[in-house]
């Protein structure tokens, strides 16, 4: 069973969908046209359910098959939100809306997943029922999140979730997955240091905030280089530091720094969270000045179920004549990680080719992935609740 | 095979000359002591051949198989060298030498693998030659690499090359190894900053080598905290600053840092040498001094080969029933040049609960010695199997 020959049929047609995505951007929560869109769809490929609004804007669809004798139940996830990027690729289906574009490819998850959907409720060639999870806001709302908290895995009596992320790099229709660690957690830190301003010619007078809050950036580069244990790996990185002023001459009394930590090992945040604090807050010090961190812990590490990722790899090995199991840990965060917190599962890598890497404004989803995508999602259904003999 | 009967036999004989080395501990090169006990035990064993002075002090014997239809070389080695350290076991075979204390096992390394090679000599089943391989200065003094360099590989045919650590923290007697990488590529660093000195009322009047030096050593952090690659192994340490003044109002003229780099790969351990260069430039230039930047060469990374791990762990499992992947170790092996030479393995077996390597309370435990002696000569019998 390599790709499936329906999406070979149905790949025009699912390439049209996706364009018609990626003309029609629409950012976190706010994925009305493309919830509609996808809803109109599967209920027209005939599914026995269609709800929306699970999750804010998500939408949820239900495929049962020719059979359900033993009650199994999988989830596959695609992720419909867009990003606040200018998009500079001058295709003829270039975003519609200026500073917004589909330049994570979230466009050809959904496309993917409702080509499969399709598929799925033409057949139903399974034993057991399909649960599509269209999602909101994978970047950085917190959208898997939002379907979770309303409840979805239980009311639909999900047993395993399955989801993709097309891969630029990665020869088009190609995959790639690990079983473990696959994707970091992520998390974001403010420092508000605060000092007492003045003016720049007497700094003797002030509690210099810009100085004392260089400091801290500095010092911190020694939580990663110094209190991470080697063989873990970690990030922290500062993204931006402001001053409370902008002008030549006055000497900022305040100064905010903002980041993000990355890691695999949720020991690491506990380590890594309390440095960032007794740093912060004693190096602030150490200039006469006070830190207050606010530590935000946003998505964990993206973790593959072992059995599932294996799974995973049989069916994309029945797809595409190249699996590669042999690729590092992702530093990306993924909230497909917290539908793994509470159920087993897997992601994988997708080849999306040769293309600008993700959230570049030139980046395009490539639609000679398609095939293979929608064909991994049918395989998995068929082979984890195969119809008996 | 689990453990073989001989070396239970054999076993408080194994520790007796264990404990002989553990009380006469040599360091480096000047293991003339050691080497020459190894030499005497190989030819009362009846090796077919003893050489010393492999090596500078190094000895390597051959024990030929009952049959020699393939031509079939495997070679085993062992560290001979001690530590200076000044001993805390309290135990009855302390060091005898104050200052100077095995505190790396290497005693029970020698000792086991003259256990196999008494074994091996005695029974001989298997098709081909055993080289047994007894190197000095593997604390730092690289004498894996004096032996390679001295044509030892060529000179005896070796067509693969094992060899094994004790590994406190372990459990006793248990295995673990890990294909690839496994054990850290070793460098050093020395950073002279020069400056102008001078009075310490005076800065305007001087380059200042101090303040620079905090800086220096600050900036430093920048290589693994934002030049590695996170999901790689990368430490880079400063383990010591001296200004060429220790006086309380003197600017000195000068400053050394002094440091480690510790690395799994060799990208990064080429370019953990330039950023340190490139860093040390800039810091020093932006304080009007200039920086010296001068690398010492330590252990390359140590790189268990694949198809050679996969027969170590075999062995392994026979012996002790199972063999665990290690994570990888930070610290540096000079077997590494061995395995650079030859394809082979290095294994961990573990020490039990006992203190730390090159702690000063550090003991060899003598339980071990019949699966370490065990794994030993089943390399050689599983590799090159009797006819």
């Amino acid at each position: 069973m390599p790709i499936k020959n329906r999406f070979a049929e149905l790949q025009g047609q699912i390439a049209e969908w996706r364009r018609d995505l990626h003309a029609h951007p629409e950012l976190r929560f706010e994925e009305h046209r493309t919830g509609a869109l996808v809803a109109d769809r599967l209920r027209a490929f005939g599914c026995d359910e269609v709800i929306t609004g699970v999750g804010q804007t998500g939408v949820v669809g239900v495929i049962r098959g020719r059979t359900d004798t033993k009650g199994r139940v999988i989830a596959f996830r695609a992720d419909m939100d867009a990003l606040p990027i200018l998009e500079a690729t001058g295709l003829p289906h270039a975003s519609t809306l200026s500073g917004k574009m589909h330049a994570c490819g979230h466009d050809g998850h959904t496309a993917m997943l409702l080509g499969a959907a399709q598929y799925l409720a033409e057949t139903r060639n399974f034993d057991g029922t399909v649960v599509l999870l269209f999602q909101p806001a994978e970047e950085g709302g917190g959208g898997a999140k939002a379907m979770l908290a309303d409840g979805v895995m239980d009311r639909f009596g999900v047993n395993e979730v399955y989801g993709l992320h097309n891969w630029p790099g990665l020869p088009a229709g190609q995959f790639a997955l690990r079983e473990g660690p696959l994707m970091a957690a992520t998390d974001f830190f403010e420092i508000e240091v605060t000092g007492r301003g003045g003016h720049g010619a007497m700094p003797h007078q002030t509690v210099d905030a810009t100085l004392a809050g260089s400091a801290v950036v500095m010092a911190l580069q020694q939580v990663v280089a110094r209190n991470v244990d080697p063989l873990q790996p970690a990030v922290l990185s500062v993204c931006s530091l402001r001053t409370d002023t902008d002008a030549h001459n006055v000497i900022a009394g305040a100064a905010r720094i903002k980041g993000t930590v990355r890691y695999l090992d949720p020991a690491v945040q506990d380590l890594i969270r309390a440095r960032i604090k007794e740093v912060a807050e004693a190096t602030a010090k150490a200039h006469g000045a006070e830190a207050k961190l606010d530590y935000m812990p946003c998505v964990p590490a993206t973790i593959n179920t072992p059995d599932m990722a294996a799974h995973a790899l049989a069916a994309a090995q029945a797809v595409s004549p190249v699996v590669r199991t042999d690729i590092p840990p992702v530093m990306g965060g993924e909230d497909f990680a917290d539908m793994l917190g509470e159920r087993p599962g897997a992601f994988v890598f997708l080849g999306n080719g040769d293309s600008a890497e993700l959230h570049n404004p030139r980046y395009e989803f490539n639609d000679d992935a398609i095939p293979a995508g929608c064909s991994w999602f049918a395989t998995l259904a068929e082979t984890r609740m195969p119809l008996s003999a | 095979m689990p453990i073989k009967n001989r070396f239970a036999e054999l076993h408080d004989h194994i520790a007796g000359w264990r404990r002989d080395f553990h009380a006469h501990p040599e360091l480096m090169y000047d293991v003339h002591r050691t080497a020459e006990v190894v030499a005497n035990r190989l030819r009362d064993f009846g090796c077919d051949e003893v050489v010393p002075g492999i090596g500078r002090t190094g000895v390597v014997a051959v024990i030929k198989g009952r049959s020699d239809t393939q031509g079939r070389v495997i070679g085993l080695r062992a560290d001979m060298d001690a530590l200076p350290i000044h001993e805390e076991t309290g135990a009855a075979h302390a060091s005898t030498h104050p200052g100077v204390m095995h505190a790396c096992g290497h005693d029970g390394h020698t000792a086991m693998l003259l256990g196999a090679a008494q074994y091996l000599a005695e029974t001989r089943n298997f098709d081909g030659t055993a080289i047994v391989i007894f190197q000095p200065a593997e604390e730092g003094g690289a004498g894996g690499k004096a032996m390679v360099d001295d044509g030892m590989m060529d000179r005896w045919g070796i067509q693969e090359v094992y060899g094994l650590h004790n590994a406190p923290g372990l459990p006793a007697g248990t295995f673990a190894i890990r294909p690839g990488p496994m054990m850290a590529a070793t460098d050093e660093f020395e950073i002279t900053l020069e400056g102008r000195g001078g009075h310490a009322a005076r800065p305007h009047q001087t380059v200042d080598t101090a303040v620079m030096s905090f800086h220096l050593g600050v900036a430093l952090q920048q290589i693994v905290a934002r030049n590695a690659d996170p999901v790689e192994q990368l430490v880079v340490s400063v383990t010591s600053i001296q200004s060429s003044s220790t006086a309380f109002n003197v600017i000195p003229q000068r400053v050394t840092l002094r440091g480690t780099i510790r690395s799994m790969q060799e990208g990064h351990r080429a370019m953990a040498r330039r950023r340190i260069r490139e860093v040390a430039d800039g810091i020093a230039a932006t304080f009007g001094g200039s920086a010296q930047v001068e690398f010492k060469e330590g252990y390359p990374v140590l790189v268990n080969h694949d198809v050679e791990t996969g027969h170590a762990m075999e062995v392994a499992r026979a012996v002790a029933g199972d063999c665990a992947i290690t994570p990888m170790v930070m610290g540096g092996e000079d077997f590494a040049f061995m395995l650079q030479a030859r394809p082979g393995a290095y294994i961990r077996l573990g020490n039990g609960d006992s203190a730390g390597l090159h702690h000063p309370k550090y003991d060899f435990n003598d339980e071990i010695i019949p699966m370490g002696c065990s794994w030993l000569a089943g390399m050689v019998e599983t590799r090159m199997p009797a006819g």
